[in-house]
């Protein structure tokens, strides 16, 4: 029995390394979404801070400023999507798609130009890396807890988020304000809440939380960009987020639930018998879209999303 | 003349009718601008890159120009379908992000009807048709799908349309092909079986690949503006496109069946992007394989956005991503990845969604500054 306990948290630590990603990204969404700005660029998002992590991190030779590099690129996507739907009231899924497409062709081109190799980049300094990892070596024995012994700062700074965005978005003024802007701008304006600089700073922001997404691939995970991130981690995140109800802790929940049929279905390839084995893999992979489809037809929970969301705020003149 | 020039090429009424047009030209132009600024901060040279994607694009005559030509036809036909997948449900006042689902919707569908048994041994003539008319039902059925959620529950469709794509992906790619569709082990094939001779699409250009994909989108194309432009059905769902965004009653007071009209639409929607599938299927690959080169859906969603939602539109448009694809095979020459057009396709569609602000540059041009302050707001998808 006792030999269990290690591959019991081996499997849990990996878990959250599943989750991490998604989970920023969804945490991104949350922020961008409650003030009412859709963002379905998370997946382009990611793939641009995936990439400049691991060239800041080329670089200098220390993951920190690769870091640093990935945040940068993160606020500056931001600024962009901030300028299209808020500055000028742009359509918000288009903008969306433009980022997604330009980060498709400008990250390969990058990474043939910079890297001069095709598909993946040279090996870098990373958070996963032993000696960067966060110790907690006393709870090492103890099932599950020890699942959190040897974690990277980025999976511990993921789920320390979750508490922090629920208590900035229900407990202080920024969050009340936010969500107003997101429910009913016009009403907000009249209170007096600067609704354009309120759009700003929670896409900007949000932007910044799904840049993390994509560093927790790059120098999380893995030590290196490849060419088929973020291999659409940012499409899950955005269906995390409408599962969880547009709230934080929702996210993490569904997160969860999606990890465990990530497990469900490697358990099952391997020891399943009779009825279960015919289930196809197709279908636990499908599982978090079905879920979500679920869920906003009122089948699995309920998911109903801030009243002004994806609609572009204009002053009354 | 330039009224009746505008109803047919346009077919909306704006204060300047030549807007419509202008705007996406700008944004295609400050695009290869960026493009070319971007491939000189990296030490490239943007002369040679510029040359060699136009070059071996297919639009100028040049050496090898006929394979050029025909490879450009043929994959803008897939382009033109995907982006047609997005402009009628645009024109339904519908955001349909779903194009890529429905394309491989429509190419394993084409596939399986393609060599599957009973149906392998028909003549062409019979067996070409009868593979289209699968292919239209099982796009159109998973089309709907977004529509009847959006009708009946009130669903936005961009969300179910991104949630259909990857559960399209996965049930296609990890259950089908590897499943039910595989083809047996002792053939070698990864993938489905390769179709039979008669599901293949006829060549209409010798020593290319080029073939009839491009005549059969271009009549569905035709056949689509005189729906939309030409009959009560397309007008009733205009009407309801020009009304959905503002949350209007005024469609269903007019008595328009606002619930049926949504279904039908994503119907004809999902049926036209998965005839690009098709295409890919019929005419390229001649088999469904373990793993699809995707992105023609959601280059599709630029090419719609670039033509503007109009038939006329999307087809040149098609074209230009068709021919940019082509060239961009030979911009390796001058170091530059094959993924390059998706730059420019990025700013494109960027500079589109931006285009409150063009409009409003142009109007300053045109009216001087005080006027421009009226910024006219009419055009985009939403």
């Amino acid at each position: 029995m006792n030999n269990n306990i290690p591959f019991l948290n081996a499997s849990i630590a990996q878990a959250l390394d599943y989750t991490a990603p998604i989970l920023f990204a969804a945490l991104g969404g949350v922020m961008s979404e409650n003030a009412g700005v859709v963002n379905i660029a998370l997946e382009g998002m990611m793939r641009f801070a995936a990439f400049f992590g691991v060239w800041g991190s080329f670089v200098s030779g220390n993951a920190w400023v690769g870091l640093l590099w990935g945040i940068g690129i993160g606020i500056a996507l931001g600024a962009l999507h901030a300028y299209i739907t808020v500055k000028w009231a742009g359509n918000q899924i288009i903008s969306g798609v433009a980022i997604n497409v330009m980060a498709m062709g400008m990250i390969t081109y990058l990474l043939e130009s910079i890297f001069k190799t095709t598909g993946y980049s040279p090996p870098v300094a990373y958070f996963g890396a032993p000696a960067s990892k966060v110790h907690l070596t006393f709870l090492k024995g103890i099932p599950i807890l020890g699942a959190f012994a040897e974690l990277t700062i980025l999976i511990w700074f993921a789920l320390i988020l979750v508490v922090v965005l629920h208590f900035v978005l229900y407990h202080t003024v920024l969050g009340l304000r936010i969500r107003a802007v997101g429910e009913n701008p016009h009403a907000a304006e009249t209170l007096g809440v600067n609704v354009f600089k309120i759009k700003w700073f929670a896409v900007i922001t949000g932007s910044v939380l799904a840049a993390f997404g994509g560093l927790a691939l790059s120098l999380g995970t893995l030590s290196s960009f490849t060419n088929s991130m973020a291999m659409g981690k940012g499409f899950i995140g955005l269906a995390a987020m409408i599962f969880g109800n547009w709230t934080p802790f929702g996210a993490l929940g569904a997160i969860l639930i999606f990890a465990c049929a990530q497990v469900l279905q490697l358990f099952m390839q391997g020891t399943a018998t009779g009825f279960a084995k015919l289930i196809p893999l197709g279908f636990y992979l499908s599982l978090p879209y079905m879920l979500t489809i679920g869920a906003l037809i009122g089948v699995v929970g309920k998911a109903v999303g801030p009243a002004a969301d994806g609609i572009p705020y204009e002053k009354e003149s | 003349m330039k009224d009746v020039l505008k109803r047919i090429v346009f077919g909306k009424k704006e204060k300047y009718w030549w807007m419509t047009a202008v705007v996406p030209l700008i944004s295609i132009l400050l695009s290869f601008i960026v493009g070319a600024i971007f491939i000189k901060i990296t030490g490239r040279s943007p002369v040679l890159a510029y040359k060699l994607l136009f070059g071996a694009s297919g639009l100028f005559p040049g050496p090898y120009w006929k394979s050029h030509f025909a490879e450009m036809l043929l994959s803008s036909s897939m382009y033109i379908a995907t982006g047609l997948g997005f402009a009628i449900a645009a024109k339904g006042g519908l955001f349909n992000i779903g194009a890529e689902g429905h394309f491989i919707v429509g190419g394993i569908a084409a596939a399986y009807l393609g060599y599957a048994q009973p149906f392998a041994g028909l003549p062409k003539f019979i067996h070409l048709p009868l593979i289209f008319v699968g292919v239209i039902l099982a796009g159109g059925i998973w089309g709907s799908i977004a529509g009847y959620l959006k009708a009946k529950r009130g669903i936005h469709e961009v969300i179910t349309t991104i949630m259909l794509n990857w559960i399209a992906l996965y049930l296609i790619e990890a259950w089908l092909v590897i499943g039910p569709m595989e083809a047996a082990v002792e053939t070698g094939i990864s993938g489905t079986p390769y179709i039979s001779v008669s599901a293949k699409l006829p060549k209409i250009f010798a020593g290319t690949r080029l073939n009839i994909s491009i005549i059969i989108i271009l009549a569905v194309t035709f056949f689509i503006w005189f729906l939309f432009y030409k009959t009560t059905f397309g007008y009733e769902i205009r009407a309801m496109g020009h009304t959905l965004i503002f949350g209007m009653e005024a469609p269903k007071a007019g008595g328009i069946n606002v619930e049926r009209k949504t279904i039908q639409t994503m119907f004809i929607a999902g049926a036209v992007a998965a005839l690009g599938g098709a295409f890919m299927v019929l005419g390229v690959l001649f088999q469904y394989p373990p793993i699809f080169e995707g992105g023609y859906g959601f280059d599709g969603i630029a090419v719609a956005l670039i033509g503007q939602n109009e038939p006329l539109g999307v087809i040149l448009a098609g074209i230009l991503i068709g021919a940019l694809r082509t060239g961009a095979t030979t911009v390796q020459l001058a170091h530059i990845p094959k993924t390059f057009p998706s730059i420019i396709e990025g700013f494109t569609v960027g500079f589109i969604a931006l285009q409150v602000l063009i409009r409003y540059w142009i109007m300053r041009l045109v009216e001087g500054r005080k006027k421009a302050i009226q910024v006219d707001m009419g055009g985009g998808a939403k």
